[in-house]
């Protein structure tokens, strides 16, 4: 038994002729922080999406907590049943780049929704941990709130609390500040910085490099669909091997 | 025109039994029809395509023909064809046929804006929705659904005002109701003032419901607040 959280291995994906995922393979492990880099249209997110089942690969085997969500079948892929497939993603939890909040519901039933009606825990329980973790990303006096009450960097420190509600073994950041202004970038990449502190298995897909640089143990920086390089993130911002690296950092530095 | 009082009250009893069979009318298709569209919107919009096609064609077909032509085809149509095969089944009365023929022609025009309401539904609540393990239906009813009230609150407060009026044809199969009544009255006392009273309770029934519906609209938009 292997201590992998997420293991995607030899995954491909084509969007009709565009290749996305071009036999990408990836492993993280328990309380691992993993960065993925990369410009618009590398296929990081696609890679992303693809542990949680939002995307469906064409190829390839995906494993959570070493349960197998998709399997290499005959060339192609063979997914597990849907309600098997349920089952697994729920140990995985996302925040996505515009928060996804449910509108209709405040901050509060946002984050309680899931755990009670899905998870059926204890609605009391539920609620003490909601508060908690509203708490936890200081915005405790915003629980009665709705969600176009708050500004997007609020929206976002919901929406982490929501996934941390679910207690998920690995939490999924798809760009979780590129729909933010740049002056409150700093609240959300706080919030994600202590949880990272607190030893959340994490796999971040992000244009901030410098908040990637600090908060990961590993960057991983992905080009046309493939994993060109990945390593130590000083190893990687500093001396990166490829040309391709180098030129995707060359702004940056 | 006559519009003493003497004379208006000479009619008003017979024009209050039209309002009641046309406020009957209304509201039995509202009922039936309102959540009748729920799973046409839904089928045309399923991932199954038989029940996709077969709720669309249903709307095509509703929506794609007068509503008169439905009306008579539901009494007198089926009129002929239970005696012709003997099914006296058929054979409905002039109220039901109207319920039937207003249900479920309304039942397709709400299916259509239910079904747009839906789909202007961002791709993200659906994706929220999964990754926090909700299936599908649960999906829809909890998180979908919910969001769409508001959104559909006007085009079917426009339906709802277009079938008080839409009422008045089933006048053409003898159905007792108010512009019946009234066009009685007229051609009786060789008077139009039945008509002027019979505009006077459309205007009203209108004016109530535009009140209900600015009221519903304000109690579906509380999460919809500007930024505080």
């Amino acid at each position: 038994m292997n201590n992998h959280i997420v293991e995607l291995l030899d995954i491909h994906k084509c969007y009709g002729d565009v290749v996305a995922l071009d036999g990408v393979t990836l492993k993280v492990d328990r309380g691992e922080h993993v960065a993925i880099i990369g410009s618009s249209g590398s296929g990081k997110s696609t890679l992303l999406r693809c542990i949680n089942h939002l995307e469906v690969i064409d190829r390839g085997t995906i494993r959570i907590n070493g349960s197998a969500l998709a399997e290499t079948h005959n060339g192609g892929v063979r997914y597990r049943k849907e309600a098997a497939i349920r089952q697994l993603i729920l140990q995985t939890a996302m925040v996505f780049q515009h928060f996804n909040l449910f509108g209709h519901l405040t901050c509060l039933d946002n984050i309680t929704i899931a755990p009670v009606d899905i998870k059926k825990e204890d609605p009391r329980e539920v609620r003490e941990r909601a508060m908690d973790l509203l708490r936890m990303v200081g915005l405790e006096s915003k629980a009665k709130a709705y969600p176009s009450q708050l500004s997007g960097g609020q929206k976002q420190r919901v929406a982490i609390a929501r996934a941390l509600a679910m207690r998920p073994s690995i939490l999924l950041f798809d760009e979780p500040t590129s729909a933010l202004d740049p002056e409150i970038t700093g609240e959300v990449l706080r919030v994600i910085r202590d949880l990272a502190a607190q030893g959340y298995t994490m796999v971040l897909v992000t244009h901030e490099m410098g908040f990637a640089r600090d908060v990961a143990d590993r960057i991983v920086f992905m080009d046309q669909g493939k994993i060109i390089e990945e390593g130590h993130p000083d190893q990687v911002f500093d001396s990166p091997a490829s040309e391709r690296l180098g030129l995707f950092l060359q702004p940056v530095s | 025109m006559d519009l003493s009082l003497g004379y208006i009250s000479t009619l008003w009893p017979a024009l209050l039994r039209g309002l009641g069979e046309t406020l009957t009318l209304f509201c039995l298709t509202l009922v039936l029809s309102l959540p009748l569209g729920l799973p046409v919107a839904l089928g045309s919009i399923s991932r199954f395509w038989p029940i996709r096609v077969l709720s669309r064609i249903y709307v095509w077909l509703f929506r794609g023909t007068p509503l008169m032509l439905q009306l008579f085809f539901f009494y007198y149509g089926l009129g002929i064809m239970a005696t012709s095969y003997d099914m006296p089944i058929l054979r409905l009365g002039r109220f039901p046929a109207v319920v039937l023929t207003f249900a479920l022609n309304y039942a397709a025009y709400f299916a259509e804006i239910y079904r747009a309401g839906i789909q202007s539904i961002d791709r993200g609540q659906y994706e929220a929705a999964k990754t926090l393990g909700f299936t599908r239906i649960r999906t829809m009813f909890k998180i979908i659904i919910p969001q769409t009230i508001r959104r559909i609150i006007p085009p079917v407060s426009n339906e709802t005002i277009t079938l008080v009026k839409d009422t008045a044809l089933a006048n053409v199969i003898a159905v007792p109701e108010l512009l019946k009544v009234a066009k009685d009255a007229a051609n009786r006392d060789t008077n139009p003032t039945a008509y002027l009273l019979a505009a006077v309770c459309y205007l009203a029934i209108t004016f109530v419901l535009t009140l209900v519906y600015q009221k519903l609209e304000k109690r579906f938009s509380r999460h919809e607040q500007e930024a505080v």
